[in-house]
C-alpha cells in the first residue's frame, strides 16, 4: 500500500494534511477507488505498421502485405502498409529498428543452417545491420545455435530440427514461401537459362551461346542500386540477387549445393584445438587493375570483415553483410604469397568452410577506407567507415567480370576479364558448366521500373534476359512471343514477414504465435502468387535439413489457420488472442494490456 | 524499342498533330498575318518561353537529386491517402471498359503533350501578346509547386500500392512507355498530378480566352477531361493527387489572372528596379 497514514509518528506537517484530506473524504477508501481507477492507463488499441517493397521492385511483397493486413484487421489488429524503397526498407528496418512488421524477400540463399546463427543470436539484437533485425532474445535459442557450430552429423541435424520447431512455435518472423521466379530469357543467341541466376549469379558461366561469337548478354532489373553502388560489404545495396558476385572472387564458390574451390586450389586442415585450415591460392590470380592478388590480400579481407576500421577506432565496426560468418574466424596469416592459414573459434568443420565464401578484397584499395565515415568531411556522430559507405565505383575485384562503365545511373555495363583463371587455366578443377568460362563478352544490367516494359524489350530484341522475376499476369506474354522463352526457377530466397520483437505487443511469442495462426499460406499461394510458389514454414524447406513434420502441404499446413479457405474467422480470432491473455474494447479491437 | 526510338515516335506524332491543328484553330488568315510579322512575335516570346525552358531546367535537375532529397526530408502519405479514398480508383478502373483503355493511354502520352505545347505555340501566333506570358506564367507555378510538393511528400501511385484492384493499365496496354515515363517521373512523385494541374490549367486559360480562338476551347477542354481521367483509368494517380491537381491549376489560373497579383508584381518590380 503507497498511502501511509501518520498516525503515530507525531504530528508533522504530512500527517495533520493527512488528516485534513481524510476528514474531508470523509473514509480514505473512496480516495483509494479513485487512485486505483485514474491511476490505471487507458488502454490503446494495438495498430502495426508493415513496411515493404512497391509493385514496381517486387512482383508479390505489396500484395503479400495487404492480404496480411486484411487477415489481422479481421482479428481486430489494426495494420497499416507502407510501401518505400528497397535502400530506404533496409535503413529503416536493419539499421534503425524503425518498424513493426517488413514483408520482403530474404537477401540470398539459406545456404547452410549457420545462417540461423546471425539470424537469431541474442548478441548481434543490439546491433544495427541484417543479423538479427527482430532483435529476438532467447538463451535456449543461443545455446541450440551455438551447438549446431560445433556439432557435426546426426546430432547437428537433431539441433537444427529444434532450432526449426522452435522457431515455428516463437515466430521471430514468418517464412512464407520461397518463389518460383518467372524469367523471360530469348534462347536465339544464348541457350542454358534454367537455374543460371539463383542462387548466386556465378552460375551465369554455364551459359551457352549459339552463335559462334560472344557478344553482350542484355539483362534488365527493376533494381537501380547496382547502378549506384558496388560495394560487396553493403547489405543496404546487395539483394538476393548480387551482382558483385561475378566482381569479386572468394575462395570457394557453392554451386548447386556443393562447394568448389575457385580462387583457392585446394585446403586441408592442419590443426583441431583450435581447428586450423591451411588454403592455398591458384598462382596466377591477379586484381583488375592487374596488381597480383596475393595470401595477404586473403588475410586482409578476414581482418577487414571483423573490423573494418582495423582497429582505428575506440570500437570494431564489423561488417553486416558477412557478420555470421566472420565471426567464425579467430585470425588468419599469410604463410607466402600462395598460401594462407586459417584459425578458427570453437566450430565444427562443416560450419568453418562457411567463411571461405566471403569475397576477396584488395588490401591496396580497401586499406584506405578504415577511416570513419563523414558526411564531406563533417562527423556525423555515426560510428562507421568509408569502407561501409563508399560506393566503390569503379571496383576492383578479381571476378571473371570487371567493371566498364555506368551510363546516367540507368546501364551499368561489365565486361570479361582475360586475366581471369577461368580464361588462362586449362585445369581449374571446377565442373564443365563453370569451367568453360563465359559465354558473353560483355555484361549490360539496365535499369527498366516496370516488369512489363521489360518483357516488352525482351519480345522486341532489345534485351535478353529479366535478370529479376517478373509477374505472374506476363506469362501468357512471354510465352506468346517467338524466341523467348518462360524460365521458371524455384528460388532459394524466401519469402517472409519480419517481427520487430523491440515493440510491444509484438515482445510477447504469445502474440506472434497467434499472429502466424492468422496466416493462410494456401491462400497466398493462390491469390498472391498465382501458385508459382512453394509455401514454407523453415528457411530450410527444400534442404535435407526440413525435419517431416515441418514440411508444408496443404493438408498439413503445420499452423493451425484460424479460418477457412483464406477467410480468418473474427470470433475464434478473438478467442485465440483472449487465450493468450489478450482483451478486447468494444469496437472489437484488440487492447495493448 | 529504345527510349530514343520512343522518343522519336513521340515527337512525330505530335509535330503531325500541331500542324494540323494549327491551321485549323489558328485559320490561315492569322497564320499569314503572323508570319509577315514572325521576327516581331518571336522576339516577344523569348523571354516568357525562356523563363519556362529555365524553370523546366530546374525541375529536371531537382528531379534528379530530390528523390533521395525526399527521402530524407519528405513524409511517406500514401497509407494516409489510401485512407482517405479506399479503393476509389479501383472502382473508377472497372466503370471504364477494356476497349477504352487504348485510348486513354494514347491520350495520357501525345494528348498531354500536344495539350501543352499548342496552346504556346498558338500564343506566340496570337495578335494579343499577355496570352503567351500568362500561359508561360501559369505553367511555371504548376511545375514549381509540383516539384516543392514532390521533395515534401512521398507517395506511390495506386498501381504501386494495390496490385490486386488496380491494373498498371498504361504499361501493360502501351509498355514501351514506360521507358519515357520513368525517365521523366521517379514513382514516387505522384501528388500531386502535375497531368491533372497543367491540363486542367490550359482548359480553363482556354475557356477564359474563348474569344482568341474558339474552335480550341471545346477541344482543350475535351482532351483535358480526358488527361484526367486517364491519370486515374490508368491507376497511375489517385482521385486525392487530381483534386490536389485540379486546385494547383485553379491557383495558377488565378494568379495570373488576378489584377491584385498583377499589381503586387508590378509593385514588387519597381521595388526591385529602385533597389538596384
Amino acid at each position: 500500500m503507497a498511502l501511509r497514514t501518520g498516525g503515530d509518528v507525531g504530528v508533522t506537517r504530512r500527517s495533520a494534511l493527512a488528516g485534513l484530506v481524510g476528514g474531508l473524504a470523509a473514509t480514505s477508501g473512496c480516495l483509494g477507488r479513485i487512485r486505483a481507477l485514474v491511476g490505471r492507463d487507458q488502454p490503446t488499441a494495438v495498430s502495426l505498421s508493415i513496411k515493404t517493397l512497391p509493385v514496381d521492385q517486387d512482383p508479390y511483397a505489396i500484395a503479400l502485405a495487404r492480404q496480411l493486413s486484411a487477415w489481422f484487421g479481421a482479428a481486430g489488429i489494426r495494420a497499416s502498409i507502407q510501401p518505400i524503397t528497397a535502400e530506404e526498407l533496409f535503413r529503416q528496418t536493419f539499421i534503425n529498428h524503425e518498424f513493426d512488421v517488413f514483408v520482403g524477400q530474404f537477401p540470398g540463399p539459406f545456404a547452410d543452417p549457420d545462417a540461423f546463427y546471425s539470424l537469431l543470436h541474442s548478441t548481434y539484437s543490439v546491433e544495427s545491420g541484417v543479423q538479427n533485425p527482430f532483435g529476438y532474445t532467447n538463451l535456449l535459442m543461443d545455446d541450440l545455435l551455438e551447438q549446431q557450430r560445433r556439432q557435426t552429423g546426426s546430432q547437428r541435424t537433431e539441433t537444427v530440427t529444434r532450432i526449426q520447431r522452435r522457431l515455428v512455435q516463437v515466430c521471430p518472423f514468418l517464412v512464407l514461401g520461397f518463389p518460383n521466379v518467372i524469367r523471360a530469357a530469348r534462347t536465339d543467341r544464348f541457350t542454358g537459362w534454367n537455374g543460371v541466376f539463383d542462387p548466386s549469379l556465378v552460375s551465369l558461366l554455364g551459359l551457352r551461346n549459339t552463335e559462334g561469337s560472344a557478344g553482350r548478354l542484355r539483362a534488365t532489373t527493376p533494381d537501380d542500386r547496382p547502378m549506384a553502388n558496388l560495394n560487396p560489404l553493403m547489405s543496404s545495396h546487395r539483394g538476393s540477387w548480387n551482382i558483385t558476385d561475378l566482381l569479386y572472387d572468394s575462395l570457394a564458390y557453392r554451386y548447386r549445393g556443393t562447394l568448389y574451390p575457385w580462387a583457392a586450389t585446394n585446403w586441408e586442415w592442419v590443426g583441431e584445438e583450435p581447428l586450423e585450415l591451411e588454403v592455398t591460392l591458384r598462382d596466377t590470380l591477379t586484381w583488375h587493375d592487374g596488381q597480383r592478388l596475393t595470401a595477404s590480400d586473403a588475410a586482409f579481407t578476414y581482418r577487414l570483415l571483423q573490423d573494418t576500421s582495423l582497429g582505428s577506432l575506440s570500437e570494431t565496426v564489423p561488417t553486416f553483410r558477412f557478420r555470421g560468418r566472420s565471426s567464425l574466424v579467430e585470425s588468419v596469416t599469410a604463410v607466402d604469397d600462395a598460401t594462407a592459414r586459417v584459425q578458427f573459434t570453437d566450430c565444427s568443420r562443416q560450419t568453418a568452410r562457411r567463411m571461405l565464401t566471403v569475397p576477396l578484397l584488395p588490401e591496396h584499395v580497401w586499406t584506405d577506407r578504415t577511416d570513419k565515415a563523414t558526411v564531406s568531411g563533417v562527423d556525423v556522430g555515426v560510428t562507421t567507415t568509408d569502407a561501409l559507405v563508399d560506393g566503390n565505383i569503379p571496383p576492383v575485384g578479381s571476378g571473371p567480370l570487371e567493371f566498364r562503365l555506368v551510363s546516367q545511373g540507368q546501364t551499368l555495363v561489365l565486361e570479361r576479364f582475360d586475366d581471369h583463371f577461368l580464361e588462362t587455366t586449362e585445369e581449374t578443377g571446377l565442373p564443365s558448366p563453370l569451367a568453360d568460362g563465359l559465354a558473353f563478352d560483355e555484361f549490360e544490367l539496365r535499369f527498366v521500373s516496370s516488369d512489363s516494359s521489360s518483357v516488352d524489350l525482351i519480345v522486341n530484341d532489345e534485351a535478353d534476359v529479366t535478370a529479376l522475376g517478373v509477374g505472374p499476369n506476363l506469362t501468357s506474354t512471354i510465352g506468346r512471343a517467338t524466341d523467348v522463352s518462360l524460365n521458371i526457377d524455384r528460388s532459394e530466397a524466401f519469402y517472409f514477414a519480419g517481427f520487430n520483437t523491440r515493440r510491444p505487443p509484438l515482445t510477447n511469442p504469445r502474440f506472434r504465435n497467434t499472429l502466424a495462426r492468422l496466416v493462410d499460406r494456401n491462400a497466398l499461394a493462390e491469390s498472391v502468387f498465382d501458385g508459382y510458389v512453394d509455401p514454407a514454414v523453415s528457411p530450410l524447406a527444400g534442404t535435407p535439413w526440413l525435419p517431416s513434420d515441418l514440411e508444408w502441404s496443404p493438408s498439413n499446413p503445420v499452423v493451425e489457420f484460424l479460418g477457412t479457405d483464406g477467410t480468418v474467422d473474427s470470433e475464434r480470432a478473438r478467442e485465440a488472442f483472449r487465450a493468450a491473455g489478450y482483451r478486447y474494447n468494444e469496437q472489437n479491437r484488440l487492447l495493448l494490456s | 524499342m529504345g527510349v530514343a526510338a520512343v522518343l522519336l515516335e513521340v515527337v512525330a506524332v505530335l509535330s503531325l498533330m500541331l500542324t494540323v491543328s494549327l491551321s485549323v484553330v489558328v485559320g490561315r488568315d492569322r497564320l499569314r498575318i503572323a508570319a509577315s510579322d514572325l521576327p516581331d512575335q518571336l522576339r516577344m516570346a523569348v523571354k516568357p518561353i525562356g523563363l519556362l525552358l529555365g524553370v523546366l531546367v530546374i525541375n529536371s535537375v531537382v528531379r534528379d537529386a530530390g528523390v533521395n532529397l525526399s527521402w530524407v526530408i519528405g513524409t511517406n502519405i500514401t497509407e494516409f491517402i489510401y485512407s482517405l479514398e479506399g479503393t476509389v480508383v479501383a472502382t473508377i478502373q472497372s466503370l471504364v471498359p477494356g476497349w477504352l483503355t487504348l485510348y486513354f493511354g494514347y491520350v495520357y502520352v501525345y494528348g498531354y503533350a500536344f495539350l501543352l505545347v499548342f496552346p504556346l505555340l498558338a500564343a506566340v501566333l496570337a495578335a494579343e501578346r499577355r496570352h503567351l506570358r500568362h500561359m508561360a506564367f501559369a505553367y511555371v507555378i504548376n511545375y514549381t509547386v509540383g516539384m516543392c510538393c514532390y521533395l515534401l511528400f512521398i507517395a506511390y501511385g495506386p498501381r504501386n500500392y494495390m496490385p490486386a484492384l488496380v491494373e498498371p493499365l498504361l504499361f501493360d496496354t502501351l509498355p514501351r512507355f514506360q521507358l519515357l515515363t520513368s525517365e521523366v517521373n521517379a514513382s514516387t512523385n505522384v501528388f500531386p498530378s502535375l497531368h491533372t494541374s497543367l491540363s486542367v490549367t490550359v482548359a480553363l486559360l482556354a475557356i477564359r480566352d474563348h474569344g482568341t480562338f474558339p474552335l480550341w476551347t471545346p477541344v482543350a477542354v475535351f482532351l483535358a477531361a480526358s488527361i484526367v481521367l486517364s491519370t486515374m483509368v490508368l491507376g497511375i494517380h489517385w482521385a486525392t493527387d487530381v483534386i490536389a491537381g485540379t486546385l494547383l491549376a485553379a491557383f495558377s489560373v488565378w494568379a495570373v489572372s488576378s489584377d491584385r497579383v498583377a499589381s503586387l508584381v508590378g509593385r514588387f518590380r519597381s521595388l526591385y528596379g529602385r533597389w538596384r
